[in-house]
């Protein structure tokens, strides 16, 4: 829903993240405040002027509550929140404290994500074991996924090797990128060959397990000015989130999502977010998108509820190029969960801090050319949760 | 009149040939195969298997009681029957008993149905299902012998009953063996097998020889004798014995079934009624520290071999088995060999509140636009958004896919994989989420608009708690 909105009325003054990667010899306190020291420093700012923090964790193993900021960064007892709103959750941190910041509650707040799954042990998402009912079935993720990519397998016609080039074309963007987890560049037939995961999807289409953290911090527009980036801080356009089931596989036909094909999450939260950012044709006017590609049948519907292109057209325009680098929207130009790796409530975080420094003309692995509005998009849980955050440079 | 009113059986979807074992343990080669239940399997969810087979074509909740017959019953505080009669979606106001302890417990049961409709007016039926999943210690004779299946007869007080329950005799014997000690064995043990070999054919001769004394009939006016027997030689020993003349004893089980135990006379008799005779007199018996004979009579030829067309039975299932190669994977079925077997967060609370679902197998219907849905945890319409509309309605055992995977990553494990995970579209609706089992080479044969039925199994053992729910499997013929 889009009543008022928050379009130019928050301000990202500075981000930074981690190194993402199996980082075994630090832990979940050190890996935030690495990520906001680094943001502190782009932002030329001291901690005592941060009013207010919210943090994106998922896992309780993580930590649990707001006391991680306090802990980890000594704020001197100031409000913190914790955020859980699945892969969300790190976006959904910073679009609580963007709220913050347009309402004027506070001046100066923390948005932040962490996740430390690699002391969980790298095989597959952790804690499906006791999520969820006793008895009814709980997929693992990938095959959450790979329920859509079947059903698009038979309704689209796509094949296991256009799911290939997504992992394909992320890779070789992440290869760029000097925090990204995986730098190798790959080939189809490496793709095609790796071993399955949840049938279609195999490793390489699977994005891996990693550690990592991020921080942005936000104040109002007419304050940004007298911090570090004065000329060239990134203005927040819209900030949505849709919430459909935790249970796909019951909805029943007719209801939403119940092809699966499509993500209606990710379409709504587009339409909310185009709205409130005033955007009519996203595949013209968005240059450069960090879009969720846990796997890489996600990538491919996302990009068509989020208009970049028509439904059943994603695998023909990602082999036109469209989505490269330098294509018509650029998609994952940091080479997306495919090179970073997923820390769950880390990853919004990290896509808004790769999109405000390639807004900046600074990205640290591929600059999208001339990169002007960017999207960062995230879809979790069983294709439930979805955030799209829109970011645009000053005028 | 009392007697049998419908029957049901079950064998599981593998056949072990014996040779298999001999090979395993240079062993004598014996011919034959036996069945073997797989390892989401145990003799709850057969007798569930069962009990549905024998309930086609008759409302659950017009049957007054059940009764369960096993020697491997998943509880020994608990019991089976009223779980079994839940998942098999009866009424609550009925009986319900476990017979156990004794490879004679369906006889057994039978017997106590014939004589509890007698003397309660308020009880016309009671299905009495028997089941068993003995397990045999590797490298003994006993491996070669000991099978999965369960077997189910609907008793009942009607006027056209097609096969009438005429009388019983029991005895009770305090024999030598065998024997499992309560929570302490896992396989039977016995001290000498020649004299438990003695003791069988006594007991079984001497009930059927005084069933036919008293009710004055020859051997000669038996049509069908099915005795339990887990040896052919002594089979045919006691065939000779009793005079039947060729063909009455029912002898097609062991070669290729093997020894199911308790649910065996059950499915001989199951297998005799193909062709029964008309106006013929059958004889029942099961033994095990001591033993019932079970004379019945042929009323309605006809019924019986109508009964036979509309249900799985013994044949059905049989016709439907394939072979299991792998003797190491008949070893992993039983849970002999010792490996992390998958469970997952327990509780007998939420499973209790959520009964109607879990086990009975109902859904939601929306009284606003008519959309059906699943599970009934859900109070507000997917479709059409109204809140609390909905009417609890019976679901359907058969459906499509609309939709799958092969899940490497199981609970974040890879343990027995893959699984296949079903987006099922049920006939006449609701979409649910199931595994799949009995599945042969899943990459190539798992297929959108696949058909499959829903079969009750094992899920795990969470807390020490027997988790079951339901699964789809290819077709294999449910009623």
């Amino acid at each position: 829903m889009v009543r008022k909105g928050i379009k130019d009325k928050v301000a990202i003054i500075g981000c930074d993240m981690t190194k993402y990667g199996e980082l075994w010899d630090k832990n979940q306190y050190d890996l935030l405040f690495e990520a906001f020291q680094s943001a502190l420093k782009d932002t030329g700012i001291k901690k005592d002027e941060i009013d207010a923090s919210w943090i994106g964790i998922f896992y309780y193993f993580t930590g649990l509550s707001g006391a991680m900021v306090e802990d980890i960064l000594r704020m001197d007892g100031k409000p913190s929140t914790r955020v859980e709103n699945y892969c969300a959750s790190g976006m959904d941190a910073f679009r609580n404290a963007s709220f913050a910041i347009a309402s004027g509650a506070y001046d100066v707040a923390l948005a932040c994500g962490v996740e430390k799954l690699m002391d969980e042990g790298g095989s597959g998402l952790p804690g499906f074991k006791i999520f969820g009912h006793p008895v009814y079935p709980t997929p693992s993720a990938p095959a959450m996924f790979s329920m859509a990519a079947t059903r698009s397998f038979h309704e689209y016609g796509w094949t296991k090797e256009d799911l290939a080039r997504v992992a394909v074309k992320n890779h070789d963007n992440g290869a760029d990128h000097p925090k990204a987890h995986f730098r190798s560049r790959i080939t189809i037939d490496q793709v095609m060959r790796a071993p399955m995961i949840a049938d279609p999807l195999g490793r390489f289409d699977c994005c891996a397990m990693s550690d990592g953290a991020a921080a942005l911090i936000l104040t109002r527009p007419e304050l940004a000015e007298s911090y570090a980036h004065a000329d060239d801080y990134i203005l927040v356009k819209a900030n949505a989130i849709s919430c459909q089931t935790n249970f796909p596989w019951y909805v029943p036909p007719g209801g939403p999502g119940a092809e699966f094909t499509h993500f209606p999450a990710t379409e709504k939260a587009g339409e909310y977010a185009y709205k409130e950012a005033g955007i009519t044709n996203p595949r013209k006017e968005i240059d450069c998108a960090e879009v969720h590609d846990c796997f890489t049948i996600t990538e491919l519907l996302n990009c068509q509820d989020l208009q970049f292109c028509e439904r059943g057209q994603a695998a023909e325009e990602l082999k036109n190029g469209t989505f490269n680098y330098d294509g018509e929207v650029a998609i994952n130009p940091s080479g997306g969960l495919k090179s970073f790796g997923h820390p769950i409530g880390s990853t919004g975080c990290r896509m808004l801090t790769e999109i405000t420094k390639q807004l900046q003309g600074r990205a640290e692995g591929r600059q999208v050319p001339d990169a002007k509005i960017g999207l960062c998009h995230n879809l979790g849980g069983a294709f439930t949760v979805c955030s799209v955050t829109v970011l645009g440079q000053r005028d | 009149m009392i007697g049998i009113k419908s029957y049901g059986a079950y064998l599981p979807k593998y056949l072990l040939p014996r040779e298999s074992i001999g090979k395993a343990w240079e062993f004598p080669i014996v011919p034959g195969t036996k069945a073997v239940a797989m390892a989401d399997e145990d003799s709850l969810t057969m007798a569930v298997e069962a009990g549905l087979d024998c309930l086609a074509g008759n409302d659950p909740k017009s049957v007054d009681g059940l009764f369960f017959a096993s020697t491997t019953q998943v509880y020994s505080e608990k019991d089976s029957a009223s779980l079994i009669a839940a998942v098999l979606d009866m009424r609550e106001d009925i009986i319900t008993a476990d017979f156990t302890d004794s490879l004679k417990a369906g006889t057994t049961a039978v017997t106590r149905a014939v004589d509890t409709i007698k003397a309660n007016k308020d009880i016309k039926s009671i299905l009495v299902i028997a089941a068993d999943t003995r397990t045999p210690e590797p490298s003994t004779m006993w491996e070669y012998g000991f099978a999965d299946g369960a077997a189910a007869l609907l008793i009942a007080d009607e006027d056209n009953i097609p096969l009438s329950i005429e009388d019983y005799y029991s005895v009770s014997a305090n024999v030598t063996g065998p024997w499992k000690r309560a929570g302490k064995d896992k396989f039977i043990r016995t001290f000498e097998p020649k004299m438990d070999a003695k003791f069988y054919v006594e007991n079984i001769t001497k009930v059927m020889a005084e069933i036919l004394k008293r009710n004055n009939l020859k051997p000669e006016d038996i049509g069908a004798a099915a005795y339990y027997y887990s040896n052919p030689r002594l089979h045919g020993r006691i065939a000779k014995m009793m005079k039947y003349p060729g063909g009455v004893a029912q002898n097609s089980l062991f070669f290729q079934v093997g020894d199911v135990g308790t649910p065996m006379p059950f499915m001989l008799l199951i297998g005799a009624l193909r062709r029964p005779k008309e106006d013929s007199k059958i004889i029942m018996a099961g033994f095990g520290d001591g033993a019932d004979a079970i004379l019945m009579h042929v009323r309605d030829r006809n019924a019986l071999r109508d009964l036979g067309k509309s249900r799985m039975g013994f044949l059905g299932h049989q016709k439907s088995m394939i072979t299991l190669k792998n003797y190491n994977k008949f070893l992993d079925f039983k849970e002999i060999v010792e490996k992390d077997r998958y469970t997952r967060k327990s509780s007998a609370v939420t499973i209790w509140r959520d009964a109607a679902s879990v086990y009975r197998w109902y859904g939601l219907k929306c009284q606003n636009c008519g959309a059906i849905q699943y599970p009934d945890m859900l109070r507000s319409c997917y479709i059409c958004r109204a809140d609390d509309q909905f009417e609890r309605i019976k679901l359907s055992l058969k459906g499509s896919i609309f939709t799958f995977t092969l899940d490497h990553l199981v609970g974040g494990t890879y343990l027995d994989i893959p699984v296949p995970r079903c987006v099922v579209d049920l006939d006449g609706g609701g979409r649910v989420l199931l595994n799949m089992t009995e599945i042969e080479k899943p990459e190539e044969n798992v297929k959108i608009g696949m058909r499959v039925e829903l079969t009750f199994r094992k899920e795990h053992e969470g807390a020490d708690f027997k988790n079951y729910y339901w699964k789809c499997r290819p077709e294999r013929g449910k009623p």
